[in-house]
């Protein structure tokens, strides 16, 4: 019963190989992109939007399927990907900023070297810091003055490194409460009045906190930014009318933080995390033509209407999705930041945290 | 409103809208019935399809899985006794002993009415509460999370049993598993031992399968026979509706508790429906036959989890801070039709906020409707001999338990835990507490460690605090008093002073006791900030597992029913026929070694022919390999990638 099984089952793998020669490399396959978190994170979510553009643009017509490994903060699936991924293009990684932090920050835990995956494809995000009226901040350059800021934030070292370390470069120093749960628990402990700085990505702002604003009950400070194609911080695309933190520092200190250690730390995180924060990796090795028709599925996406109204504008909230291979230099050098950067890091969360990280 | 709420109905009128919203109670109730897999699978296996569909139907779709996820997830706690989701593992301590009495067709029929009536009751708390809610979870601030976390523990006290000692060290057990994990406010990771698995925590999947699930089938197959230990199939399922009716203000109760799980972000679906149970057997007189198939104990939190879904849709849309990961999905799709949840989507898409609302109404009615129709016919699978089944229900298990984070660590975790649940039942602990403590102490230190931060003290003096403080100790004040109303003869507990000393009690004694001096040492080590707690807990476990151990000794406490020892010795061969899966799934692969095992149950303890076991084999092969394939899970492929 079951060798007839095998039998029917070599024939029809025959047959299948024999009438797929010449027809697209992806044809009849399976592409499953490894999302190292649970269900229902912003970057799962954010894959399983994409899946049926990616089926419908890459030649071939793949069912693209979303695997979930969570596990070790991110650590897990990645490392799963480093180590098992077979360079054949229909295995692919999209790394959480989680992954990307542990990554720049030299976690011993990692496994995985972007320097040896090949980019896909690359959006970002930005985020915007916002106060309470109460701390009488009426705008971004106030904060050194302003007593009484209290921000949370999930367990560290998560997203909130960038803020924190934002806010140290402005010379400010919020008491930081950790163990919420994740960024929407502190949002509601910032409606309730429990906290008085909050900082959330901008679709986060332009649903939930902007109505808080336009109420008074919120103040809006500043975005982190984000870089444009050359890497020169420019203002954030979502929230243009908003200065950004380079900006706030001249505002502050009179001077460009340029070269200053606090600065690097800051724009690593920032570039790391937020403006690279979502990327679409493949195992290096890939063959180039594979590669390439991954990416000009990319850019087939991009100029697909339905595409730009469902995920471009609403979950990416405008921001652009990159070919990997246009960015990929770029992305790489953003990825590696030197130790004395990674040092400044550690030591601003044991010394004014008391956090290891 | 009222006007919208029906136009929102017309949605349903269309043919189409139905079938797929009918699409989605299906998908829900297959993955509640398979064991360990709750909402999350549901709506991720949905996902996808729901894509290509308009707002209106993928949001019918969805909710409709979401709702009845929590309906069809008794069958398996109740015939079985594994766990068709964590938040059904109550119903394996009260229904699965009534299917045993031969009564499942009364426990399930009692239990999906009470589903149906905690999801209406839920959607029916949903439109009422969406003008008020969104200023009442603002009154609440950490303090308060942090004393209902408190309440939530409290009602565990109740679930402790007869022997108090016993039951508190089943708790600690389970805090100190609950520990595991990242710290919340500090970045340390304990009790880890350098494993990348341990980093996140054991999911709870795992551990309410291991727990409850193995360790029921393991006694089932060591027992032999079939599930149900008597003759006759027992009184029907209209038994079960009248139970309902009589206890119909147990449904309401539970339906309440559960929706107010929902709604607030720190309790989440397992805690509410052990709250609802926690509740039930606290307000109850007679206590005697919880833990034995009492069916108020399955009515109240069946109709909790279901009422669960419902409340956390509060926080999901008008927050935008979804309270489960499956809520985190719908979020999801709603942000990919351009639909913002927050607090304008009660001006802009109120007719959506509705169709969610209609769909957990309906698929509430025709899933129970669904299960209701299949139970009879299910029911009398408890009386097919259980050696037959046993290999399918452990493969099962296995693969659900696999899917929570797809590591061998999800396996090992399980058989452990398996072990330890089914020690815990051979020597008489109870296991609620020790499901309470591992899913409450997160919550409970998290919003304890925000609290202290945001307030120092101060805390101690908000209203809503005394207010949760009142409602905590009322039971204990309440207790009091009637104890000393009643003038009760002196030694109502029987003394049991039997002088047995019962081989796995001790064992297990021993071993909790290791366990909790381990976990003191390694605790120590941890930074401050991460240490406070676990010390706490173990410390606690180490006092009263040494004193319940000199009790053990000295043939005090022994469990009233002790397994003979031909049970016993059957138990741990297949305890270690599952250590033998695991590690035979590293080597040669999932699929292979279900064959394997399964071939060896057929024959051993099925003592089937060996042709037919060979052809049962086969076919479950194939099922599984389909049902992976179906549902998109993974298998582990093994070193040998045979």
């Amino acid at each position: 019963m079951r060798r007839a099984g095998a039998l029917v089952l070599t024939v029809v793998l025959v047959w299948a190989l024999a009438s797929s020669a010449g027809a697209p490399y992806y044809a009849g396959k399976v592409v499953e992109i490894v999302v190292p978190t649970s269900p229902g994170g912003p970057s799962d979510i954010l894959v399983r939007a994409i899946a049926p553009y990616l089926e419908k643009h890459i030649a071939g017509n793949p069912s693209v399927r979303v695997r979930n490994m969570p596990g070790g903060g991110t650590i897990l699936g990645s490392n799963w990907f480093a180590l098992n991924a077979k360079p054949d293009g229909l295995t692919l990684l999209a790394a959480p900023v989680g992954s990307t932090i542990a990554y720049i920050v030299r976690n011993p835990a990692v496994r995985y070297d972007f320097r040896n995956f090949k980019l896909v494809a690359v959006s970002g995000s930005g985020a915007v810091f916002y106060v309470s009226p109460r701390t009488g901040v009426r705008r971004a350059a106030d904060l050194p003055q302003a007593r009484d800021l209290v921000m949370g934030s999930p367990s560290p070292p998560g997203n909130v490194l960038t803020a924190i370390v934002a806010m140290d470069l402005l010379g400010v120093n919020p008491k930081v409460v950790f163990g919420f749960e994740g960024v929407g628990p502190a949002r509601l402990a910032f409606e309730r009045g429990e906290l008085t700085l909050d900082f959330q990505s901008t679709i986060v702002y332009v649903t939930q906190v902007q109505p808080l604003v336009r109420a008074g009950r919120a103040v809006p400070l500043m975005t982190l930014g984000y870089l444009d194609e050359r890497g020169r911080v420019v203002r954030d695309p979502a929230v243009p009318d908003l200065p950004t933190v380079y900006e706030v520092y001249q505002q502050i200190h009179g001077r460009k933080p340029d070269g200053l250690l606090r600065w690097k730390a800051f724009r690593a995180l920032f570039a790391a995390g937020w403006v690279y924060g979502r990327g679409l990796w493949a195992p290096g090795g890939t063959p180039p033509e594979v590669l390439r028709e991954l990416h000009e599925a990319v850019d087939r996406m991009n100029r697909d209407p339905d595409f730009q109204r469902d995920v471009a504008q609403r979950l990416l909230e405008g921001y652009a999705l990159h070919r990997g291979d246009r960015v990929e230099a770029v992305v790489h050098r953003n990825l590696q930041i030197t130790l004395d950067v990674v040092k400044f890091i550690r030591d601003l969360m044991r010394d004014k945290y008391g956090q290891e990280i | 409103m009222a006007e919208a709420a029906l136009q929102a109905l017309q949605v349903f009128a269309n043919a189409d809208r139905l079938g797929l919203l009918l699409a989605g109670i299906v998908g829900g109730i297959v993955v509640g019935i398979l064991p360990g897999m709750g909402g999350i699978v549901a709506v991720s296996l949905l996902l996808p399809y729901v894509f290509r569909l308009d707002a209106v139907a993928a949001v019918a779709v969805l909710t409709g899985a979401l709702a009845v996820v929590h309906t069809s997830d008794t069958i398996t706690s109740v015939l079985i006794g594994a766990p068709g989701s964590a938040a059904s593992a109550t119903s394996v301590i009260e229904g699965h002993p009534l299917a045993r009495q031969g009564q499942a067709a009364r426990a399930l029929s009692a239990a999906f009415l009470s589903s149906m009536i905690g999801g209406l009751l839920g959607a029916l708390g949903l439109t009422l509460s969406i003008p008020i809610a969104r200023p009442l979870v603002l009154a609440l601030g950490a303090p308060e999370l942090f004393m209902l976390t408190l309440l939530g523990v409290s009602f565990a006290g109740s679930l402790l049993g007869k022997d108090v000692r016993k039951g508190l060290l089943s708790g600690l057990m389970g805090t100190l598993l609950g520990l595991v994990g990242p710290s919340p406010a500090a970045a340390q990771v304990r009790f880890d031992f350098g494993s990348l698995y341990l980093m996140d925590g054991i999911p709870l999947p795992v551990v309410a399968l291991g727990i409850f699930g193995v360790a029921e089938v393991v006694d089932l197959l060591a027992r032999g026979g079939s599930i149900a230990q008597v003759e006759g199939l027992g009184r029907g399922w209209l038994e079960g509706v009248r139970d309902v009716l009589r206890h119909r203000w147990l449904v309401v109760r539970g339906a309440l508790i559960g929706m107010w799980a929902g709604i607030l972000p720190a309790l989440g679906a397992t805690a509410g429906t052990w709250m609802a149970y926690g509740h039930v057997v606290a307000t109850s007189r007679d206590r005697e036959r919880f833990g034995k198939g009492d069916i108020r104990g399955i009515i109240a939190p069946e109709s909790a989890n279901n009422a669960v879904a419902a409340g956390d849709l509060i926080p999901t849309l008008l927050f935008m801070v979804p309270g489960s990961a499956s809520a985190a999905i719908l979020v999801g799709a709603l942000l990919r039709y351009g639909i913002l949840p927050g607090p304008r989507i009660l001006t802009d898409h109120l007719d959506l906020v509705y169709v969610i609302i209609w769909s957990y109404a309906l698929a509430s009615v025709i899933g129970a409707g669904i299960c209701f129709a299949a139970s009879p016919a299910l029911a009398r699978l408890t009386r097919v001999p259980f050696a037959k089944l046993g290999a399918p229900v452990l493969v099962a298990m296995a693969l659900g338990a696999y899917q929570a984070s797809q590591e061998m660590g999800d396996l090992v975790s399980l058989v452990a835990l398996g072990a330890l649940g089914w020690f815990m039942s051979a020597a008489g602990w109870p296991r609620a507490p020790f499901l309470i403590g591992f899913v409450l102490v997160g919550p409970m230190e998290r919003y304890f460690v925000i609290t202290k931060n945001l307030y120092g003290w101060t805390w101690l003096a908000r209203p809503g605090v005394w207010v949760l403080a009142a409602a905590l100790i009322a039971p204990f004040v309440w207790a009091s008093i009637q104890r000393l109303r009643r003038t009760r003869p002196a030694s109502e507990v029987p003394s049991r002073q039997s002088g047995r000393r019962v081989a796995v009690d001790v064992f297990l004694t021993a071993w909790v006791t290791a366990v909790f001096v381990v976990g003191a040492v390694l605790a120590a080590q941890l930074v401050p900030g991460a240490r406070e707690l676990p010390l706490l807990v173990a410390g606690a476990g180490i006092l009263l597992s040494v004193a319940q151990l000199f009790a053990v000794f000295r043939g005090h406490d022994a469990p009233e029913e002790v397994p003979e020892p031909a049970r016993v010795r059957a138990s741990l061969l297949l305890l270690a026929a599952l250590a033998g899966f695991v590690v035979l799934t590293e080597w040669v692969g999932f699929l292979l070694t279900a064959a394997m095992f399964t071939l060896w149950v057929c024959l051993r303890l099925a003592r089937m022919h060996p042709g037919f076991a060979v052809a049962y084999t086969a076919v479950l092969a194939v099922l599984v390999g389909r049902l992976a394939s179906l549902l998109s899970l993974h298998l582990p492929a093994g070193r040998l990638g045979l």
